[in-house]
């Protein structure tokens, strides 16, 4: 339960991800990867590197994989905006 | 075969066929589920034994076949025994309403165990009592001289602690060890027997804390030789019982008798009682004279204080952990053993029908594999029955529905869909007769969306026809075009759908096989009269003046154009959906959701009461019996009326009855005939969430191969996106709103997956026939023209479906108003996702693109913006049918016989007179637009940013067009606009 509550907070905040400009790394795709793996990684981490079972879920659990989600679409889109700088600075042949 | 003769040809087919669908109909009888006609279901789970230690299919064909004839006894009218998941059996006994009978006699094991009984049986010390008897010790001689019986034998705590120091070695019968549960300091039982200790911990009475004790193969407790009254095949409350420890080493088993039958205890010093008689095989013969022989002889030559001149030893029968009898051997009598040609009996406390059973029982020999009872269903007569009835009145009213809404949305084609419609309903109710399916609630469920996707088909097709009809296309041209064009999309969608519906019948549990077969079923036919058959009836009558105008097929006027900005407002769009799926999430994770009984197990009690009663009444019955913990809710509907009560509790499926005899005891229930139980074990449970996750990644895999292949691999990532949207937002509606997780909803979950993305094919056909068709335009620009195009088909579709699964919701019981409630959610959401989800993800991935960066790079430059449409030179299109290279030989007059018969040919003529202008000479201007602005005005190549990484600056997808640029046409006479495309 506590993977499906992060799994859908995740996709949630990836969905206001359209309102950022697209330097994702691997584009819109890219970061609703990012968001998801971010929002699953970090709840199992904070949970102890457990996942909490259906009697062990409840508010918290959810708002575990905001910050998650955010720091997974940040570092996306960090990324990407690299390759993007980089692919730029390189002199036309 | 020209186009007359086959429309001509199909259509006699049709007519064929529903000749034969009358006289299937006719002649043939339905089979309803135990959901309908009421009935017993019981599910099973394959366990190893000793010798079968693997669960093989071998094994399970012929505990099937045991099982089929034990149900024989039963007097079940068409019963159906079917494997589902691993190792699973679900037998469904139509008529059966003895569940407890039913439970002991199909699924109990049924291995009869033959045992020396001093030599096996153990005393406190756990060596073997005859030891103890040489030893002269009085507890070894109570338990040899005992009888089996409950005087001499020992608590169940002190008996499996007793097996528990015993080490592992050899195994006889039992093939792993065994766990048991026990309260910590009143050593009370809580759980068990249970094969692992996971199992052991999913079973009910089990709590945190208990004290778990291992018995080590080679050691079984037998439960004692059992009393009047006491159901000596299976204990029910093993701690009232007294138990024996024996070491497992049978000398005899059940496959050693033969011809086993029903007696009487009769002859000298016989107690009249009834009992079971049977012979021995061959081998069995020898080896009974043989046990017998060596117990006799042990007890001559017993020579002890209290037996100086020796005493009579005993041979043990059992059956699955009980003791049956354990007979003496008299040493005088039978000093060279008993000869077993004359057979031998088993006596005990039998009723006749106990004994009955137990010799047909023996008689269709021990089931190879150990099978343990997951799952119960009891459903009365009276309300299958009703349960019928409220299928077919969904059922028809879904029919209705759809149907007027054919007629009103597009006339004449919708009385031809309709019609189609009822030839499908007359072909799907005859094969439901003639395979047979056995029709059960979940499969009218199927049976009922089905409609809907015959109708969708319909639905494609026909916004199709009106599309080329206001395109300027006559209106047999516009009904060929339609069908030919609307077809790949057709095909897609219902591949996807009928590859979903077989993972979700290949892995799905029994209730749920029903549902998929179906429609998978459904979705077959469906295609032929939706199709096919609507396409002859159309061919033939094409020329008929009542479909000669296109105000006829409902294509009046231009339509109406939609110009919304479909990409530009997406992320609005995304913004809604996010904070549905944030409120989802919240939810989730704040209420959770609310599992049925299919998941938690447990028993489920469904009575109508003649007398008032309220919670509280109920309680206080049922907490004598062990159920004050049950949660008891009072509710009405058309099937129970107002007085009914809903019961759940962790109650035994074999204490149903117990309980109901309680409440029609005290209360009354209605008609004896309101009444239905189910219970679920937590095996069964975890198998369904199992099967049902496997069944999701498995349909996610196929559809993305199907998608990948059939457009391209950018597509399917969306289509996945959409899915998941659909899901998790489906379970976000439910865990707002409470309603119970039940079996149906995991398959209309699962249903989902396939249907939503029918939507989602029909807007992604149109992009990729788009794409080449419009060379210069961005992409967003195409995405947005092509859901221009298919927006009305698209809210069609959905809505066509939605209004049978509205009339599941509003008229059927309540197992297809679970099936309907998810399904509503989640066609909906995915008519939501195809449109304003997967398309805005397409676009955006496929924007990043060199080429569409290219072209958008162009077109900023063009306009300074990217508008919504293409505007200008970026929104000229390519009439890709004119634009392939065509051999025009011969004259107009000269009909090419291989591909048009000279009846066609003349037709066409026909039609070119009549329909169209005569032809005018060509424009001096510049050919028209579509085609000929490229031709005839190449474009600056050299002021457009170039796609990147193609060798010749060209992008993959604009060769065709640089072709046209390159190699122009040869001038062709002016065509009548009617015959191309014209947007």
């Amino acid at each position: 339960m506590g993977v499906l509550a992060w799994t859908m907070m995740g996709l949630a905040l990836w969905h206001f991800s359209i309102f950022l400009p697209d330097r994702f790394w691997g584009g819109i795709v890219g970061a609703f990867v990012a968001a998801l793996l971010g929002a699953i990684a970090f709840g199992f981490l904070v949970n102890g590197l457990s996942i909490p079972g259906r009697g062990a879920t409840h508010l918290l659990t959810a708002l575990d994989a905001i910050p998650g989600a955010l720091i997974g679409m940040a570092l996306c889109y960090l990324e990407g905006a690299r390759r993007e700088n980089a692919s730029a600075a390189k002199p036309a042949l | 075969m020209s186009a007359r003769v086959r429309n001509l040809a199909i259509l006699g087919v049709v007519a064929l066929l529903l000749v034969a669908a009358g006289v299937g109909i006719a002649t043939q009888k339905t089979i309803l589920g135990l959901d309908l006609k009421g009935g017993v279901e019981l599910v099973y789970q394959g366990r190893p034994t000793a010798a079968q230690p693997v669960v093989t299919q071998d094994a399970l064909d012929r505990a099937v076949e045991i099982m089929r004839q034990r149900v024989d006894q039963l007097g079940a009218l068409n019963p159906d025994i079917q494997r589902s998941g691993r190792a699973q059996l679900a037998v469904a006994l139509p008529g059966v309403s003895d569940l407890q009978r039913a439970i002991r006699l199909v699924g109990t094991p049924a291995q009869l165990v033959f045992y020396d009984w001093e030599t096996s049986v153990l005393g406190p010390d756990n060596k073997p009592v005859i030891d103890g008897i040489n030893a002269d010790d009085p507890t070894a001689d109570a338990i040899s001289q005992g009888g089996g019986f409950r005087q001499t034998g020992i608590s169940l705590y002190a008996a499996v602690k007793q097996a528990a120091k015993r080490p592992a070695s050899k195994p006889g019968v039992r093939l792993g060890p065994q766990y048991w549960a026990f309260a910590p300091k009143s050593h009370s039982f809580l759980a068990g027997p249970a094969d692992t200790r996971e199992e052991l911990r999913g079973l009910r009475g089990y709590r945190a804390g208990a004290q778990v004790l291992v018995i080590q193969p080679g050691t079984v407790v037998l439960q004692a030789v059992t009393g009047k009254g006491e159901n000596p095949i299976a204990g029910n409350r093993p701690q009232d019982a007294q138990w024996y420890v024996l070491k497992d080493q049978p000398r005899l088993l059940g496959k050693d008798v033969k011809d086993p039958k029903q007696d009487f205890d009769g002859g000298t010093g016989g107690t009249g009682n009834p009992d079971v008689t049977f012979k021995f095989t061959g081998t069995g013969r020898r080896e009974f004279q043989d046990v017998t022989r060596a117990i006799a002889q042990r007890g001559q030559n017993i020579v002890s204080q209290a037996y100086p001149k020796g005493v009579n030893q005993n041979f043990a029968i059992a059956l699955d952990n009980t003791l049956i009898s354990v007979a003496s051997i008299d040493r005088n009598q039978y000093p060279d053993g008993i000869d077993g040609a004359n057979g031998a009996q088993i006596s005990g406390s039998f009723t006749i029908q106990e004994a009955q059973d137990l010799a047909q029982l023996i008689k269709l020999g021990a089931l190879p594999i150990n099978l343990k009872l997951i799952s119960t269903s009891n459903v009365s007569a009276t309300l299958g029955k009703q349960a019928l009835n409220q299928g077919l009145v969904a059922g028809g009213a879904g029919f209705l529905v759809v149907v007027l809404f054919l007629l009103l949305f597009y006339r004449v084609l919708g009385l031809i869909a309709a019609l189609a419609l009822g030839v499908y309903a007359v072909y799907f109710f005859a094969l439901i007769k003639l395979i047979p399916i056995t029709l059960t609630l979940p499969g009218i469920a199927g049976l009922i969306l089905t409609i809907g996707v015959a109708a969708d088909a319909n639905i494609v097709i026909f916004e199709r026809v009106k599309e080329e009809a206001r395109a300027g296309k006559s209106v047999p041209a516009a009904i060929a075009a339609g069908y030919k064009k609307g077809l790949t999309a057709i095909i897609d969608a219902n591949v996807v759908t009928i590859m979903t519906a077989f993972i979700l019948f290949i892995l799905a549990t029994s209730e749920v096989k029903g549902f998929a077969f179906t429609l998978g079923i459904g979705t077959i036919v469906s295609l032929f009269t939706a199709v096919m058959a609507t396409q002859a009836i159309l061919g033939t009558m094409g020329r008929s003046r009542l479909i000669s105008r296109p105000s006829a097929l409902g294509a009046k006027g231009g339509g109406r154009r939609i110009t919304f900005d479909f990409m530009g407002a997406s992320r609005w769009f995304f913004s809604f959906s996010g904070v549905i799926l944030l409120v989802g999430a919240l939810a989730i994770g704040g209420r959770g959701l609310h599992f049925g009984i299919d998941f938690e197990s447990g028993t489920r009690l469904q009575a109508a009461l003649t007398k008032p009663a309220d919670e509280n009444s109920i309680r206080s019955l049922l907490s004598p019996l062990g159920y004050s913990d049950a949660k008891i809710q009072k509710f009405s509907n058309k099937q129970f009326g107002s007085n009914a009560f809903q019961i759940t509790a962790k109650i035994a499926p074999e204490k149903v009855t117990r309980v109901r005899d309680a409440l029609a005891s005290r209360f009354g229930i209605s008609s004896n005939a309101r009444f239905q139980a189910q219970s679920v074990g937590p095996t069964f449970g975890q198998t369904v969430a199992n099967s049902a996750v496997v069944a999701i990644i498995a349909s996610l895999i196929v559809i993305s191969l199907y998608i990948a292949l059939r457009f391209e691999w950018k597509y399917a990532v969306p289509v996945l996106i959409a899915l998941m949207h659909d899901l998790l937002i489906t379970a976000g509606v439910y865990s707002l709103t409470g309603r119970e997780v039940t079996t149906s909803t995991v398959a209309a979950l699962l249903t989902i997956l396939g249907y939503s993305l029918y939507d989602t094919i029909i807007v992604f056909d149109r992009v990729r026939e788009n794409v080449p068709r419009m060379p210069r335009a961005a992409f967003s620009q195409i995405v947005n023209r092509s859901m221009s195009e298919v927006l009305t088909r698209s809210l069609a579709t959905s809505f066509c479906t939605l209004l049978p699964i509205l009339a599941l919701l509003l008229f059927g019981g309540t197992t297809l108003k679970d099936f309907a409630f998810a399904l509503l959610v989640g066609v909906a959401s995915g008519a939501y996702s195809s449109i304003f989800i997967a398309s805005p993800v397409l676009t955006h991935w496929k924007e990043r693109e060199s080429v569409y960066v290219a072209r958008r790079h162009r077109i900023e430059a063009e306009h300074g913006t990217v508008p919504a449409y293409p505007t200008g030179r970026a929104g000229e299109t390519v009439d890709l049918d004119s634009a392939r290279p065509v051999s025009r030989r011969g004259r107009l007059t000269t009909p090419q016989e291989e591909t048009l018969s000279r009846g066609e040919f003349e037709s066409l003529k026909r039609d070119l007179v009549l329909d169209d202008e005569p032809p005018k000479p060509r424009p001096a201007r510049p050919a028209p637009r579509r085609r000929a602005t490229a031709v005839a005005e190449p474009p600056p190549e050299a002021a457009e940013p170039r796609p990147e990484g193609n060798g010749d600056g060209h992008a993959p997808d604009e060769a065709e067009n640089d072709g046209m640029v390159a190699r122009p046409p040869k001038p062709k006479k002016p065509r009548n606009r009617r015959h191309g495309r014209n947007r």
